[in-house]
């Protein structure tokens, strides 16, 4: 799905002019990911509060991405750089030069009291103006949970408040986000800061994300290809949004298995020969659908993602017994039953990935939608619910909630619903299903065993739910 | 004797104009106009502030082929003087003017190297008239002294063709011309180019046009050219203090091919011009070493 | 067979003041300067019809004309005329790469005694013809008949006329060296303050020297000039906060006080094995111990033009067995006051100096209080194959007055070389 026709005119020369001079939201054409390409396309500076604990962590991952990468004179991060083999020039706001960054990475995690969170002011005031269009802001921090001070704690949960307004100003298509980084997880950062940094995570702002400990990177791991020798399951993978995910999931190099309903059987046949992926034609609130997937990953499944939705739109007041259970039964208790055949049936090893679709709507509410917004908070339930389980057999359940994003059935919208759903976020434009693929393919991948029980939203940072 | 004192170089141009009058007949007859004396007049004129300007010093050695060093070449002192020679020669009681004046001979005693960052007084004098094979001459003679120390001396003997004394004929010795060194190639705006970076602009220099009035079939180098060119070819040899002592033999038509020779020996240098293909005989002089004053 | 390998001795050395840009010397050639440089030298060590074993000069900035340069200077020297002469170009590390060019023929036995040097004229510039117009001239020349001539002149256009003017300016970035070391500068995070200091020490410390005397042995007078024309000690940060930068844009840090001025000037230094100077009562300054150049690739690694002296040192020191901080004098030329802070920079961070250089450790940092002790090219100037002769030249001097010690020179050059050597006086190490 290409932009919509507004993004369109306004980045043309005249469109522009006239966007301008009329006061109309100005989105920019975001930069998206094309295989091949580097992480970041452009210099990345890395900043930190004194006695953090993630230098080491980013100055890696960053070398290791092969990142044009800057730092602050700070001596630890010269040191941690070195130590890394990170080849990082020096960024002193003092200096001046035409610098120009593509990130902006933070690690907070050295503020252990309120009264050192104006070292975000110190490295954000003289770089924030330095960031480039589709540029991208990282925060790392500790999870406040994972503090034992309460000052800690304090200074650590003020950080959201932080990325999120940052969000909000920022601009440019550029995305803020944080991240809490669990003691213990430093050396599972590598996949979120990849993704955040990169264009991948094009509509994704002003979120958190956790990483805890969990299954450690695999030494091997080809980051262009970070799910090869996995397989994975989409459901509703014929079109709209699963597609873009099983696209994207082979892409990575998983071995993709689509499954869709018998209707839509010539759409998933399609998608998944030109994949080289297997097709299932299952209804999967059928009684004997956990049985048959069951049987049908004889040899596992490493990727279950729980995409198939549907929506059956009415206000409470006129929504018959019948429109809610069958979408509940569809979005929710079908995934619950899936779920549990196959770990059950021990069909998803360790290092397996579930991944569920929620939405907007499960976190905000959206009016008609009780049905909808119900099973996709129970999407979320479902995440925190089982991720701790999960975590003891080395899997890991996160989720996704994508906000507007450009399908066929967005498109159907009347215009007075779709066009403020479509700029009321930092983006001032929809998101494509790629995004939310995106998105799912960070969790997916074998690097991410430090991400278990997250939402994360794919919204451009909608300002509804905020 | 009479001195005056000139507050800085008379501008040549007027002067030439001047010079050039009495060859109109009768114009000598005007009190302004040169050619009235008998003899030369008995004034000594003085520049006592000559500076030096580096551009105009690398204009000249650029065209006479000098190193631009911090000292200055002896010529450069000439050109200097120079202003002074026609001043002098513009005077009405002079007895003819400077235009059709032959320059026969030049002798300069450079006494210590000069710094182009000196200040120079410098004064000239003109010798009384005394008789030549073919018309008179008479002696220009110019002085340059830094503070109370006379540093630069400087003598131009000028012809004025008429009748003459054949007696006193030169016999030029018949001697071995010195061995060739070097061939120059002089193209024909040399005469205007070191007429700008000399300031002697005398008409028989600068075109063929302008040289046929006065008896020349095309324009010639400037004497005190080739006396420079040849110092500085002689650069490297020449000591800290030295008398050069030139004899300007038959002009040098622009443009010319013409060789150089020198031949170094202990009692000094003697050098020579020559056509290069006729071996015309233009120039003969010889470098002497003199003590050397402490600067 | 290895041959011995001699000690090679600094004599002395001489220059010009250097003089700005179409200042006192504007009509002044680079042979011009060079002999006036030569003179002094030959008067001062009295090498009148000494025939040298060689003597070693080049110009950044050379005229076609100027073919051999140097040759050309030493006939019209007081040198004997049988003394061999060879031009070197390698941009601004010309001076101190002559020097270790003599100094090795030196220490080989190959010759016993040379001169090194090296003149600029940023005034007296070579105008080439425009690259069109050049080539209708060319063809023409190709062309036997008139007639062919003549057609060929229908190809002139008067755009034609406009000169080809040597730009200060990297042939293959495009940008000029100051704008290079405005990204180096930016990349190091050196601020403006950093480097003004840097200047006014500079300035400072070079009027000083003058003014004790430490430069009438090392200098003869040229063309009214005395001193250095750029020298103007007395300056404030104050003074120098209210330039505007001329490198990296508005908000770059670089400006005309803290870059060094194009720059007219000549300089020239006498060396020799010991016994050729003892057997002429000569003096023995300061004894080059050791040399380095190196080039960094500026275009495809994009590292910083100017850099190239940080990687040369480190090579060096290790061969000599000591360490950065075995120095008791450091010269690191002034290009840009940002260059020799972006070199110490990188010296210290240890990213640059596992990365780039491949060490375990920073280099370290040195006392700047040893550093261009009488003061560096932002305040003498820098005409740019002259600096090498002048630093040599004063840091011999400086530690034969020291009685012992050891000095270090660094001089970065365009195209992304830099040059480095090691002095030690004559007195001793230590």
């Amino acid at each position: 799905m290409s932009q919509d026709l507004y993004t369109q005119i306004v980045n043309s020369p005249p469109g522009g002019f006239i966007a301008k001079r009329v006061g109309l939201p100005q989105p920019t054409t975001l930069d998206r990911y094309r295989p091949g390409q580097p992480v970041v396309t452009g210099q990345v500076l890395i900043g930190a509060a004194p006695s953090g604990r993630l230098a080491g962590a980013i100055a890696s991952t960053l070398a290791d991405a092969q990142a044009d990468v800057a730092t602050t004179l700070a001596p630890e991060l010269r040191t941690a750089s070195a130590d890394a083999g990170l080849d990082a020039s020096v960024f002193n706001p003092e200096a001046g030069g035409d610098r120009r960054f593509k990130g902006l990475v933070f690690d907070a995690t050295g503020i252990k009291d309120s009264t050192e969170l104006v070292e975000l002011q110190k490295f954000f005031h003289p770089s924030v103006r330095k960031v480039q269009s589709s540029g991208r802001v990282v925060v790392l921090g500790t999870p406040p949970e994972a503090t034992k001070d309460p000052r800690e704690h304090t200074a650590q949960r003020a950080l959201e408040g932080f990325t999120r307004s940052l969000g909000k100003e920022i601009g440019k298509g550029s995305t803020v986000q944080l991240v809490y980084v669990a003691p213990g997880a430093e050396n599972l950062i590598g996949s979120t800061l990849r993704f955040f940094l990169s264009p991948k995570s094009a509509y994704v702002s002003g979120q958190v994300a956790r990483v805890t400990p969990g299954e450690p990177v695999p030494t091997d791991i080809d980051w262009e290809r970070p799910l090869a020798g996995k397989t994975a399951l989409v459901t509703g993978a014929s079109r709209g949004i699963g597609e873009a995910i099983i696209e994207t999931l082979a892409r990575d190099g998983a071995s993709v298995v689509g499954l869709d309903v018998p209707q839509l059987a010539e759409d998933l046949n399609a998608v998944t020969s030109r994949l080289d992926g297997e097709a299932i034609e299952l209804d999967i609130t059928s009684d004997d659908a956990p049985k048959v997937l069951a049987a049908h990953f004889k040899s596992g499944v490493d990727i279950v993602v729980h995409n198939a939705g549907v929506t059956r739109d009415r206000t409470l007041a006129k929504m018959p017994e019948d429109r809610w259970s069958s979408l509940m039964e569809i979005n929710l208790s079908s995934e619950e039953r899936i779920n549990d055949a196959l770990l059950k049936g021990k069909r998803i090893p360790a290092g397996g990935r579930i991944i569920g679709v929620s939405s907007m709507a499960g976190i905000a509410g959206n009016r008609g939608q009780t049905n909808y917004a119900t099973s996709k908070a129970g999407v979320i339930g479902m995440v925190e619910s089982m991720a701790p389980v999960l975590a003891d057999r080395g899997i890991t359940i996160n989720a996704v909630a994508p906000g507007f994003i450009e399908t066929k059935m967005t498109a159907a919208m009347p215009i007075a619903v779709r066009e403020p759903g479509r700029r009321l976020n930092s983006m001032n434009q929809g998101g494509l299903p790629i995004d939310v693929a995106e998105t799912i393919a960070w969790f997916a991948s074998s690097a991410s065993g430090g991400l278990n029980g997250n939402v994360v939203r794919v919204c451009g940072q909608m300002l509804l739910g905020a | 004797m009479a001195t005056r004192e000139l507050s800085g170089p008379p501008s040549i141009l007027p002067l030439y104009a001047k010079a050039a009058l009495p060859m109109i007949p009768g114009a000598s007859l005007l009190p302004f106009v040169p050619g009235s004396g008998k003899d030369v007049p008995e004034l000594e004129l003085v520049m006592p502030e000559v500076t030096f300007d580096a551009k105009s010093l690398a204009a000249y050695n650029r065209v006479c082929g000098f190193t631009l060093r911090d000292a200055v070449p002896s010529t450069y002192i000439h050109v200097l003087a120079f202003p002074l020679h026609m001043a002098l020669m513009g005077e009405p009681n002079f007895p003819f003017g400077a235009v059709g004046l032959v320059h026969v001979n030049n002798t300069i005693t450079q006494h210590r190297p000069v710094s182009m960052s000196e200040t120079l007084s410098i004064k000239v004098t003109a010798s009384k008239l005394r008789p030549h094979a073919k018309g008179k001459q008479f002696d220009m003679v110019a002085q340059a002294k830094a503070g109370r120390t006379i540093v630069w001396e400087g003598v131009s003997t000028y012809l004025r063709l008429g009748k003459g004394d054949p007696s006193l004929k030169v016999q030029h010795e018949k001697v071995e011309d010195p061995p060739v060194s070097a061939t120059w190639r002089l193209e024909g705006g040399l005469g205007r180019r070191y007429a700008g970076a000399s300031g002697d602009r005398n008409p028989i220099h600068l075109y063929d046009l302008t040289a046929k009035p006065l008896g020349f079939n095309k324009a010639i180098i400037h004497g005190m050219w080739t006396k420079a060119r040849c110092l500085a070819a002689l650069e490297s040899v020449l000591p800290d203090a030295y008398k050069v002592d030139v004899q300007f033999r038959k002009p040098i038509p622009l443009p010319s091919k013409v060789t150089f020779g020198e031949e170094i020996s202990k009692d000094g240098i003697r050098f020579a011009v020559r056509n290069a293909r006729k071996g015309t005989p233009h120039l003969d002089g010889t470098v002497v070493q003199v003590a050397a004053k402490k600067r | 067979m290895t041959p011995t390998v001699r000690r090679v001795a600094v004599v002395g050395g001489n220059r010009i003041p250097f003089a700005r840009s179409n200042g006192p010397y504007a009509h002044a050639s680079n042979s011009d300067m060079l002999a006036a440089a030569l003179d002094g030298l030959i008067e001062r060590y009295n090498l009148q019809g000494e025939t040298l074993g060689e003597v070693v000069a080049g110009a950044v900035l050379k005229h076609p004309r100027d073919r051999d340069l140097t040759r050309e200077v030493v006939l019209g020297s007081k040198l004997a005329p049988e003394t061999p002469a060879y031009d070197v170009q390698q941009a601004c590390g010309t001076g101190l790469e002559t020097t270790i060019a003599v100094a090795n023929k030196i220490a080989l036995g190959q010759i016993d005694a040379g001169i090194a040097g090296g003149v600029d004229t940023t005034s007296d510039a070579p105008l080439a013809l425009n690259d069109d117009l050049r080539e209708v001239l060319l063809d023409a020349n190709r062309i036997p008949d008139t007639a062919g001539r003549l057609k060929l002149l229908t190809r002139l256009r008067p755009g034609m006329i406009k000169p080809a003017i040597p730009a200060n300016q990297e042939p293959r970035t495009g940008l000029s060296m100051g704008e290079h070391c405005a990204i180096m500068a930016s990349e190091w995070g050196i601020t403006r303050e950093a480097q003004d200091e840097l200047t006014i020490r500079s300035h400072n410390a070079l009027a000083a020297a003058y003014d004790k005397g430490f430069q009438d042995d090392l200098l003869t007078p040229y063309l009214g000039l005395e001193r250095d024309q750029n020298l103007r000690p007395g300056s404030t940060p104050e003074k120098l906060a209210k330039l505007k930068p001329v490198f990296g844009g508005p908000e770059g840090t670089m400006t005309a006080a803290n870059s060094t001025p194009l720059s007219d000037g000549a300089s020239v230094v006498l060396l020799a094995s010991e016994e050729w100077a003892k057997a002429r009562n000569l003096p023995i300054l300061a004894y080059i111990t050791e040399a380095q150049t190196a080039a960094i690739d500026h275009v495809h690694k994009r590292e910083g033009l100017l850099m190239a002296p940080a990687y040369a040192m480190p090579t060096m020191l290790d061969r000599a067995g000591i360490t950065l901080q075995d120095f008791d004098v450091y010269e690191i030329h002034e290009a840009f006051a940002a260059q020799v802070l972006c070199t110490l920079a990188a010296w210290e961070d240890p990213v640059f100096c596992k990365e780039r250089l491949g060490r375990s450790a920073p280099l370290g940092s040195i006392d700047t209080e040893k550093l261009n002790i009488n003061g560096g090219s932002l305040a003498a100037g820098h005409p740019f194959a002259a600096t090498g002769g002048r630093i040599v030249a004063g840091l011999a001097k400086e530690l034969s007055e020291r009685g012992s010690g050891r000095g270090v020179i660094s001089i970065c050059a365009a195209a992304g070389q830099g040059v480095v050597a090691i002095l030690e006086s004559a007195g001793g190490a230590k």
